[in-house]
């Protein structure tokens, strides 16, 4: 399939801020994620491919054509951005109306659009309320509403998800989808897992400016699943459920806090784990306190890359 | 029943002092961010060439034997009286550094609180929104002092060592309680001006914009109802002109113009008190939109 | 080209014309009128008989031409950009299919005509007020007109100026201020060629003049050398040509980055 994205070498620096560096990747339609912790290069990333910054080195194309200033590209790409600030003296309808004004749309088609775009997203009853009584949600669907009004092939959204409730991101991650089946391309950016994999199986793996890893979403549970985990367990009977565990053949260390009666477990097969868990506490007389996992988490996982 | 245990928090047994001064965390900050931006320095290092200027002119008039040649007819401007210390004190030059200090460090003391919505954080913790104000008001507070009382006070010292006696001191005992109370006078009249413009917007830009209209405004309306009106009392209409009637009456020296100090005094103090109300009533924890 | 202009300006003249900055700045340019009204009320009390012809003159060259036009400019033309970048609404006008050099234009057009209705509202009542009467004249309203358009010209003027300060610089406003009302009053007082160096003069030279004044204390008066009409003109075209075609220029190559 021909990307409809392709970056070549492309590095930006901010003074001695790396932003991102020796990026090449080249974007099918679908849906892609972006993801990596806060401080990743993914936001540079999607400036650079929306023609709001240009790139130390290296280029990006879209369509097989440069970016900046490109109006073409302009009219089929919509951007979500990352920040919270609209035209704040003006209403959700009129901010829409506006902005769809700027692709040539006549009052009636731009009136049209908004609406339509104003129901995708939920937000059809307070249209003429001024967006700076907008609830944070409110503001992040309105955003979303802006970036698909036009229709556009590209859409390019910067944590789309950030601020929105859970039957608000449900119904986001189906519009998204929706895009794919309707052959368009999406590229989104999060720092959150389990989101992103509500959406799409294809990720990109971005810290400290570098792509550490490309692919489908097993295979990052894979990496999470060589990496080995650990799980923190407080309980009066930690010794007891140490002695119970340490004879699967999943665990690979043991480490005993007595001072506050907990035992941390080092695991590669944490759905096993949790598995056995479960079923222990079901069958005995144990009694758990506290569960945590001290590296669950993407920063760990990203951690672990680099350092391979 | 399993104790709850929330991750990281741990229980403080420990006694909640209340902090003496509230405030002063707020000014030092506003102090600190204001020297943080560009040109403020360069700026700030400006506004100090008056008191240079006019501690040259103490020199001088100690040295005038000396300085004949250079300064002929200068022994009247070069004389150093409470008029001395009320031409520094009511300087045009002193007012427009003042703010345009303030259009770099104080134009967004409360107008970036509204923009980024953190006078709700000021208020979740224990403060009152006097101390807020408060806080506010001792950065300007002490922009505005380092810029008179401070130089004054020096220029004073100046007076004394260079004379090398205390007759000019005996000859105007009450010449530091006039530089002292002027300079809090100002204190509190810029305080009022500037935290009043920063109240209206969050726009920092459009704040500067109202703060200079306003002062020059003034100014110019008092100069057209005095070419039509040909009155003194077009003053009053004027904030730099109240406040040169003001300190001409703290210095016992000719009011420049002919109408009572008190009157002036009268209007700067109602400005003062109407821009506290309207600042407290501006000043919410919740933005309401209507 | 002409059409990305309209919809850019369209959108900012909307959105402007709500802002509460807007309500304020009609406010203070209504300050002219308000003193008019005063002044208007002191002469048919009988207390004054000067001319309402005076009494504008005085409103036109303190008010008008070294206040208001330099405020409303240096406030909307600073804005230009500055006012993108603070509220970080950029990303949304630079990923619409529209030329940058449109946005500047767009907006300029956009701002300039919401500073003139507050002007030409302004000097209209105020010269109304002040001479409406049995004697007013087809020629007063020429001459109001002709008040209005010199006025008209020094805001283009003015906020081409600041609008490409605000494509230049993190901070156009306090540059603004120092050369608004630092600067233009300054350079006024000297003599020769450097008094050329200022938009005030080239308006001053539109405009009636003040007669100098000579003796010890003369060199404290503005000593105007006016510029031919016709030329004063142009230099006011080329002075928005050149800095609107800077601006346009300059944000059609930059890159805007938030202040973080």
């Amino acid at each position: 399939m021909t990307p409809v994205i392709e970056a070549r070498n492309l590095s930006r620096w901010y003074g001695n801020v790396l932003g991102i560096s020796e990026i090449n990747l080249d974007i099918e339609p679908g849906i892609t994620a972006l993801l990596g912790p806060n401080g990743a290069g993914k936001s540079t990333f999607m400036k650079i491919i929306t023609g709001q910054l240009k790139p130390n080195l290296g280029q990006v194309r879209i369509y097989g054509q440069p970016v900046w200033n490109n109006r073409e590209i302009f009219r089929r790409l919509g951007f979500c951005p990352e920040v919270d600030a609209f035209y704040e003296e003006l209403n959700g309808q009129e901010f829409l109306t506006g902005l769809l004004s700027f692709y040539g749309f006549g009052e009636a088609e731009c009136q049209k659009r908004a609406l339509q775009a104003l129901e995708m997203v939920g937000l059809q009853d307070v249209a003429r309320r001024p967006i700076r009584s907008y609830s944070r949600g409110m503001r992040q669907r309105i955003k979303i509403a802006q970036t698909v009004a036009h229709d556009p092939d590209i859409l390019i959204l910067d944590e789309p998800l950030s601020g929105l409730d859970p039957l608000s991101k449900r119904r986001v991650i189906r519009l998204i989808k929706e895009f794919r089946l309707a052959g368009k391309t999406v590229v989104v950016s999060s720092h959150v897992l389990p989101e992103v994999e509500a959406m799409t199986s294809e990720i990109i793996l971005i810290h400290h400016g570098k792509i550490l890893a490309r692919g489908d979403i097993h295979f990052i549970r894979e990496l999470l699943d060589s990496h080995p985990h650990m799980i923190r367990i407080k309980s009066p009977h930690f010794r007891e459920l140490a002695r119970l565990l340490a004879g699967e053949e999943y665990i690979l260390n043991i480490t005993f806090e007595p001072q506050v009666s907990a035992v941390v477990f080092e695991t590669h097969h944490r759905d096993k784990f949790y598995d056995r868990l479960n079923e222990l506490i079901l069958d005995s007389d144990l009694r758990l306190e506290e569960i945590t996992s001290p590296d669950d988490n993407l920063q760990a996982v990203f951690d672990y890359l680099v350092e391979r | 029943m399993a104790e709850v245990r929330e991750k990281g928090y741990h229980h403080w047994n420990g006694q909640l002092k209340e902090r003496y001064w509230p405030f002063w965390p707020i000014t030092r900050t506003g102090i600190k961010l204001a020297f943080q931006r560009k040109r403020f320095k360069f700026l700030f290092a400006c506004s100090f060439i008056p008191a240079i200027s006019f501690a040259v002119g103490i020199y001088i008039s100690e040295r005038l034997e000396d300085f004949k040649f250079m300064a002929q007819g200068a022994e009247r401007a070069l004389q150093v009286n409470p008029n001395f210390f009320k031409t520094y004190l009511t300087m045009d030059f002193i007012y427009f550094m003042i703010l345009l200090l303030m259009a770099l460090g104080g134009a967004g003391l409360i107008a970036d609180d509204f923009r980024h919505k953190a006078v709700q954080l000021y208020f979740a913790r224990p403060l009152t929104a006097t101390d807020y104000l408060l806080g506010k008001a001792g950065v300007v507070v002490f922009f505005v002092g380092i810029l008179t009382f401070l130089p004054a006070v020096v220029l004073l010292l100046l007076k004394l060592l260079f004379s090398g006696s205390f007759r000019f001191f005996l000859d105007y005992p009450w010449l530091i309680l006039s530089v002292i109370f002027f300079s809090a006078f100002l204190m509190v009249v810029f305080t009022a001006f500037v935290l009043l413009a920063s109240s209206l917007s969050k726009n920092r830009n459009y704040v500067i914009a109202i703060m200079f209209a306003a002062y020059y405004l003034s100014e110019i309306t008092r100069g057209i109802f005095y070419l039509i009106f040909r009155t003194p009392y077009s003053a009053l209409l004027s904030l730099p002109a109240n406040l040169q009637q003001v300190g001409a009456a703290f210095f016992r020296v000719k009011t420049p113009y002919a109408i009572p100090w008190f009157l002036s005094l009268t209007v700067l103090s109602l400005f003062c008190f109407l821009a506290y109300l309207l600042i407290k009533r501006k000043l919410r924890g919740v933005e309401v939109i209507k | 080209m002409k059409k990305e202009i309209l919809r850019v300006f369209s959108f900012y003249f909307y959105s402007g014309k709500k802002s509460s900055r807007a309500r304020t700045f009609f406010l203070l340019s209504a300050a002219s009128v308000l003193m008019s009204l005063v002044i208007r009320a002191y002469q048919l009390a009988g207390n004054w008989t000067e001319s309402g012809q005076v009494v504008f003159q005085n409103f036109l060259m303190v008010f008008f031409l070294q206040f208001l036009i330099v405020l409303l400019a240096l406030f909307y033309g600073s804005s230009l950009v500055v006012e993108e970048l603070d509220n970080r609404t950029m990303p949304y006008l630079i990923t619409r299919p529209v030329r940058r050099a449109a946005i500047i234009l767009g907006k300029y057009l956009a701002y300039l005509s919401l500073a003139t209705i507050m002007l030409f509202s302004s000097v209209l009542l105020s010269y109304l007020i002040l001479n409406l009467g049995p004697e007013f004249s087809l020629e007063d309203l020429e001459t109001v007109i002709r008040y209005s358009l010199i006025l008209w010209m020094g805001l283009a003027a003015y906020l081409s100026f600041f609008g490409f300060l605000s494509t230049w610089l993190k901070k156009p406003i306090l540059v603004g201020l120092a050369f608004g009302f630092g600067w233009e009053s300054v350079i006024q007082y000297f003599p020769g060629t450097t008094q050329k160096l200022s938009v005030a003069h080239y308006l001053k030279s539109l405009l009636p003049q003040y007669t100098t004044s000579g003796g010890k204390l003369g060199f404290l008066f503005i000593r105007l050398e006016p510029t031919r009409p016709l030329l004063a003109v142009l230099i006011l075209v080329g002075i928005v040509a050149l800095f609107l075609t800077l601006a346009c220029i300059i944000f059609s190559y930059r890159e805007y980055l938030f202040e973080d």
